[in-house]
């Protein structure tokens, strides 16, 4: 009942009987958008959700968010490409963040503290799944079929774990007491059953592994070295780039000493074959591609496979490149080569936009080599699933992995034929189980992508400073002989900073700018975090739907849509 | 106490005896000597308050204004133009509902310019919702303001106190200046129901829609209404402290039997009380000393006029363009009467022109005798200074 | 994504870490930059203090009877008194004894125009009152009409731009030498993009004994000719060009500014503010009007020596550097 005292004074805050919510015609909402490094990664990390757990002083927590996707980090964080970075946003404004020196510190420091993979050990009926081949692929299906609840028997041809991770990773990139010690604690999780030196097709069969279990996933690497198939005489002792790496890797040496070596090939095994090389003191090393030494400004399909940072340490390590080269025949006395007669090759798009390899006739020259190593990639060796195979590679739905005609098996990593590196096959692992999942589950597999990363366009740059990178130290070329890392870690502080620097792309960074700015106490703080992630809740009865917080929110979080 | 004090004087020391706790003050003849009367008070450490010297009238009614709703007492004084210049903050403060007591020395308004008596200017701002008393010695001065803040502050209604400049806040004579004790003993400390205090927020002078406008304008109104009851009862019971009274809202006196009647208001009484005694050869008249203005007492007023067949209303100011001011609420209030006299209503003594003993057998005159005057006019005038056309 | 929140609304709003001096539900316009600066004065000054407020946009959008937005004791007297009204209220409180501090709130015409002689008086007396001026550079509760403080050049209803005029003919007053003159203790401007310095100018100013003054530049959507959400670029704008400088002054000597790192052209400002939309046609007259306003930027930053050195922490790009968690300077 109304009733106006003298002077009609009104009383304090009665003006939130007026709900001026009903005036807007725009909503604020939290949009949690993927950041670009998300998107980016194969392997399905969310590095900005891990780096603000680094910023807030949860080490432990940004691990646990990293092995929810990918088990391994203190592998990837030194071997990865890190596409990572070349999405990050904040590469637009200053420096990308060195997203894989923190992965690897977090990895390093989950070994040194022995922090335990948040997995809970199957339970009495839980599903049994099948994994071939412990390279990143299978172990990361393992791993993440584990996660799923379910008991895992993982077969390994070799007498270790690994993959091409233990054989074909030199270890000036990826130190064997690393490697074991992150392989042996996945592979120490309760429910997951290693078998070493079990040979799928000589110890066990396909049809053993289906019918004794509920899902398959095979990741049996490409082992097979492809022989050149080329219009002219190769020598008899000619050895793929893969056995020699392996070899190397095995060994420490290889066989033959040969003044100068000239390897045929683009991608990450003729690379670090060439480095090995180097190492071992051959004087020339040579590398003949048809593409070019990728660059930035180099368009995809013409840049050699192999990461931009291999390519570039090899250089400064003395490997010789010669790009855009194609060999036109080798030089032989006897079965001794002597040289390969080298010609300008391009890979040119045709009328229907199909590339091909094309010879420059007038422009050949002659390389005096004292040997020649193909590295021209490599095939599946099928061995107990050659029906499974098709034209040297398993051909599956690129999402989840499926065999394309064997629907119920999956794989994934290098046998797929268009993913080449750890990540990717980490990634491809983990998809597989979740399809493998889905399928128990009796859910249809749709069709995925990765998230649609938030663009540096929607961010409010503004309210960030400028700060250089810290940097992984590197070894100088000079100092690079024998095993000794090349690349050092980031130590804590360096970490926080990289952390510090993150943009926290699409995701709330409690910055309190929508809190401040708003001119109606809109936006409410909360102390423990909202449902959506953030630390803030809209007061939709007051919100009048200005925008102010959308257009001030640093992130790209909040989003206005029709009301 | 009694003392021989220039009327401003005696006001100045009764403000401080009412012990304000911000006093306003801006210069203006004829009201100057009391707010220098009051700084030399607060200088002599006499008077305890923060005397604000303000840069313009406007700003005085306005440091009164917060002052008051901070919850001190407050004070301000001003006349003729400055009274106008404070005009809409003098609205502002009725209409808060703010208590407040101001002095206006009444002067001529400008222009042409004039500092000299009359009441022009606080009949220009009658309909700002303030209680206006008018003194008709500096003795009721004294007593009427210490009356006002008890008022005022009972009422939650602002008082101005009216007293003619120059004749009387000029005056040197003897009065009697009431005791600290009394005055004490008279007025609480202050309170103000709705004022500014952070243990209880308030928001004062919002914006208030159609819907609700005229109701807050009936309940000033009616408030004004009833505060003639506190208006009488005020002088009632100051009269028990020091022994005499003003008249609650009028006083009637002269020849209660008479059937003619003067109504004024301020210190004109005097002059025509003296003239009636001193020749009694005059006709004789009962004087209605009408205190009170606003609220405009107009049942006491009816009772004051029973038995008139004439009643003059002599003003000391006028609406130009429709004649006098307190003439036609007179009359409209007396037609409820059965019997009401017939109002005769002049104005005189404009812009100080000296009020002398003729004034009375003027006034007679021209209601009885054959000069008998008919509608409103300037008694004093003399139309021979203009030239025939203004005539 | 749908709001969950954890608890009521009711209790969360009771439940801010910062005091709440003025609530929601008050009528401003959306994204109206005064009543963003009415709400971090009011959180700074906490709750020990009384407000008069002069006539305008602020006093309407917040008290329409029977509800009022303040949760603070306050007083809208009339348009032009506003600082007498507090030096009065200043003087109750000190002669009762009491701590209580007193704020005066006033739009650009309460403070250049109407208001200038109230505030000049207060400030001479020396009253123990922050001045407060919201300054949207015109009066825009009455529809945009132009001030003392209207920029040059800007289009109000009173200053149209049209055949023979180019917007507002004369300039903004210079009001900070006024200000200067009267040789308070503190004297201050401030904007709502940067809210941490304006939060601490209004400690500052409070915790100074004696008369203090704080103008706060505080965009208009409506009069201004901007979308609401813009309401903090262009005010930041202002500042990055130098045409509202942001200074303190201490009796009238100047004492500390907000570096410019890298002063952006005026254009920049301009061209988002429909009021300025002229400024932009393709003729000689309005070229001239905008190398003008350049003009009185460069003079801004050379007269209060805003051009920063290099990086600093608290200059125009450093002051509202976010931090995870929001732990803000002020």
């Amino acid at each position: 009942m109304i009733e106006i005292p003298p002077g009609a004074y009104a009383r304090p805050g009665t003006s939130l009987d007026f709900k001026t919510g009903t005036w807007r015609v725009e909503r604020p909402v939290h949009d949690r958008r993927a950041a670009p490094c998300h998107a980016a990664c194969p392997a399905g990390e969310d590095a900005q959700a891990y780096l603000a757990k680094v910023e807030n002083g949860d080490l432990r927590g940004a691990w646990e968010t990293i092995v929810a996707a990918n088990p391994m980090p203190a592998i990837t964080g030194r071997v990865c490409h890190h596409p990572c970075e070349s999405a990050c946003n904040r590469g637009h404004f200053d420096e990308t963040i060195t997203i894989h020196g923190v992965e690897r510190f977090l990895g390093d420091e989950a070994l040194r503290e022995h922090w335990a993979y948040p997995v809970a050990a199957p339970g009495p009926d839980a599903p049994r799944m099948a994994v071939v081949g412990s390279g990143p692929a299978g172990l990361a299906a393992a791993y993440h079929l584990l996660r799923g609840g379910c008991r895992v028997t993982l077969i390994e041809a070799m007498p270790v774990a690994g993959g091409t991770m233990r054989t074909a990773i030199p270890h000036y990139r990826l130190p064997p007491s690393i490697l074991d010690q992150e392989l042996d604690r996945i592979l120490a999780l309760p429910g997951i059953d290693f078998r070493p030196s079990t040979r799928l097709g000589r110890d066990v069969s396909l049809e053993e592994l289906q019918s004794e279990n509920d899902g398959l996933f095979l990741g049996p690497g490409r082992r097979k070295g492809r022989e050149w198939s080329a219009d002219f005489a190769v020598p008899g002792d000619l050895h793929t780039g893969l056995q020699l790496l392996e070899t190397w890797v095995a060994e420490g040496t290889i066989p033959q000493q040969p003044k100068s070596v000239a390897i045929v090939g683009g991608g990450n095994t003729a690379v670090d074959l060439a480095r090995v090389l180097r190492r071992q003191g051959v004087e020339q090393v040579h590398l003949i591609s048809h593409q070019r030494i990728p660059a930035p400004g180099v368009p995809q399909d013409d840049a050699m496979r192999a990461t931009y940072r291999e390519v570039s340490q090899a250089i400064e390590e003395g490997v010789t490149i010669h790009e855009h080269r194609g060999v036109r025949r080798l030089i032989l006395r006897g079965e001794r080569v002597v040289g390969m007669e080298l010609v300008h090759m391009k890979k040119l798009a045709d009328a229907d936009g199909r590339l091909h390899r094309v010879a420059f006739e007038g422009t050949e020259a002659v390389l005096h080599v004292e040997h020649v190593i193909p590295a021209i990639g490599q095939d599946v060796d099928a061995l107990g699933f050659e029906a499974l195979v098709e034209r040297g590679q398993m051909r599956v739905e690129p999402w989840w992995g499926e065999l394309q005609k064997h629907p119920g098996i999956f794989s994934g990593g290098d046998a797929r034929g268009d993913h080449g590196t750890v990540s990717e096959a980490v990634g491809d692992g983990r998809r597989a189980a979740l399809g493998i999942l889905r399928r128990l589950a009796g859910k249809a597999l749709e069709p995925g992508a990765p998230p649609e990363p938030i663009p540096y366009g929607e961010l409010n740059i503004h309210y960030f400073e400028s700060a250089p990178a810290a940097h992984e130290p590197v070894l100088p070329a000079a100092e690079r002989h024998g095993n000794e890392e090349i690349e050092g870690g980031l130590d804590g502080r360096a970490v926080r900073h990289e952390a510090h620097r993150c943009l926290s792309c699409g995701d709330c960074l409690a910055c309190d700018n929508c809190w401040t700015l708003c001119p109606d106490q809109s936006v409410l703080k909360t102390r423990e975090v909202a449902i959506d992630g953030s630390n803030y809740v809209f007061d939709y009865d007051y919100c009048k739907g200005c925008g102010i917080c959308a257009h001030e929110c640093p992130t790209g979080y909040i989003r206005m849509i029709p009301d | 106490m009694a003392l021989a004090l220039e009327g401003s004087q005696a006001l100045a020391r009764t403000i401080a005896l009412c012990r304000p706790q911000v006093v306003a003050a801006y210069p203006i003849t004829p009201q100057t000597h009391i707010v220098e009367g009051i700084a030399k008070l607060v200088a002599d450490g006499k008077l305890d308050c923060e005397m604000v010297s303000v840069e313009s009238e406007h700003s005085a009614a306005s440091v009164a204004l917060g002052a008051a709703v901070a919850g001190s007492r407050a004070y301000t004084a001003s006349a003729s133009q400055g009274i106008l210049l404070m005009a809409e903050v003098l609205f502002d403060i009725a209409g808060l509902r703010v208590p407040l007591v101001m002095t206006c020395a009444n002067r001529a308004l400008s222009g042409p310019l004039n500092i000299w008596n009359d009441q022009q200017d606080s009949m220009a701002v009658r309909d700002a919702g303030w209680i206006q008393l008018y003194c008709a010695t500096n003795q009721e001065a004294i007593d009427t303001t210490v009356q006002a803040f008890r008022i005022a502050e009972r009422c939650e209604l602002p008082v101005m106190v009216c007293v003619d400049g120059f004749t009387l806040t000029h005056t040197l004579e003897p009065l009697d200046l009431p005791s600290a004790e009394q005055v004490d003993g008279f007025l609480p400390a202050y309170r103000f129901h709705h004022g500014l205090d952070p243990a209880d927020p308030r928001s004062l002078g919002t914006l208030v829609a159609p819907e609700h406008f005229s109701e807050v304008r009936h309940a000033h109104h009616q408030a004004l209404m009833r505060a003639q009851t506190e208006i009488e009862q005020a002088d009632h019971e100051w009269a028990a402290v020091v022994g005499r009274h003003c008249g609650g809202l009028l006083e009637v006196r002269g020849d209660a039997g008479a059937r003619l009647g003067i109504l004024t208001l301020g210190s004109v009484l005097g002059t025509l009380e003296d003239a009636m005694d001193n020749d009694p050869s005059l006709p004789r008249a009962r004087f209605i000393k009408l205190r009170s203005y606003r609220p405009f007492p107009a049942q006491a007023l009816r009772k004051a006029c029973e038995g008139l067949d004439t009643l003059i209303v002599l003003e000391r100011a006028l609406s130009p363009g429709a004649g006098g001011i307190v003439g036609p609420e007179v009359q409209t209030a007396l037609i409820e009467m059965e019997a009401p006299p017939r109002v005769h209503n002049f104005a005189a003594g404009l812009g100080g022109r000296d009020l002398t003993l003729d004034l009375y057998k003027s006034l007679v005159d021209a209601v009885l005798g054959e000069k008998r005057r008919h509608g409103f006019a300037i008694i004093d005038v003399d139309t021979t200074l203009l030239p025939e056309a203004d005539r | 994504m749908n709001e969950q929140p954890l608890q009521s609304l009711d209790a969360l709003r009771a439940r801010q870490p910062r005091f709440r001096g003025l609530e929601s539900g008050h009528r401003a316009c959306q994204g109206c930059g005064e009543a963003l600066a009415a709400r971090l004065v009011t959180e700074a000054a906490g709750p020990d203090v009384v407000i008069a407020n002069a006539t305008g946009c602020l006093e309407v959008f917040t008290t329409p009877w029977p509800q009022s937005a303040w949760r603070l004791p306050w007083i809208h007297s009339v348009f032009g008194n506003v600082a007498a009204v507090a030096a009065g209220m200043e003087a109750a409180l000190k002669q009762q004894g009491r701590a209580t501090q007193v704020l005066a709130f006033a739009g650009d015409g309460g403070t250049f125009d109407i208001g200038f002689q109230a505030l000049s008086g207060m400030m001479e007396r020396g009253h123990d009152v922050l001045f407060i001026c919201f300054d949207n550079e015109a009066y825009m509760n009455t529809g945009v009409q132009r001030s003392g403080s209207t920029p040059h050049a800007a289009m109000t209803t009173t200053s149209p731009p049209g055949a023979v005029r180019m917007g507002k003919r004369h300039m903004k007053k210079d009001i900070l030498s006024i200000i200067a003159a009267h040789h308070i203790p503190y004297a201050a401007t401030a904007s709502v993009a940067y809210p941490s310095d304006l939060r601490n100018k209004v400690r500052r100013a409070m915790d100074t004994e004696g008369a203090s003054f704080l103008q706060i530049h505080s965009p208009c959507p409506l009069g201004w000719g901007h979308d609401g959400s813009l309401t903090i670029e262009v005010a930041r704008l202002a500042v990055q060009t130098g045409l509202f400088p942001i200074i303190e002054m201490e009796r009238g000597e100047l004492i500390g500014t907000l570096p410019i790192r890298d002063p952006k052209p005026v254009s920049d400002y301009l061209k988002l503010q429909n009021r300025f939309r002229h400024l932009f046609a393709d003729a000689y007259r309005a070229r001239k009007e905008l190398e003008h306003l350049q003009a009185i930027a460069n003079r801004n930053i050379e007269r209060f020596e805003l051009r920063g050195v290099g990086v600093e922490k608290y200059d125009t790009e450093g002051a509202d550097t976010v931090h995870r968690g929001g732990d803000r300077w002020a």
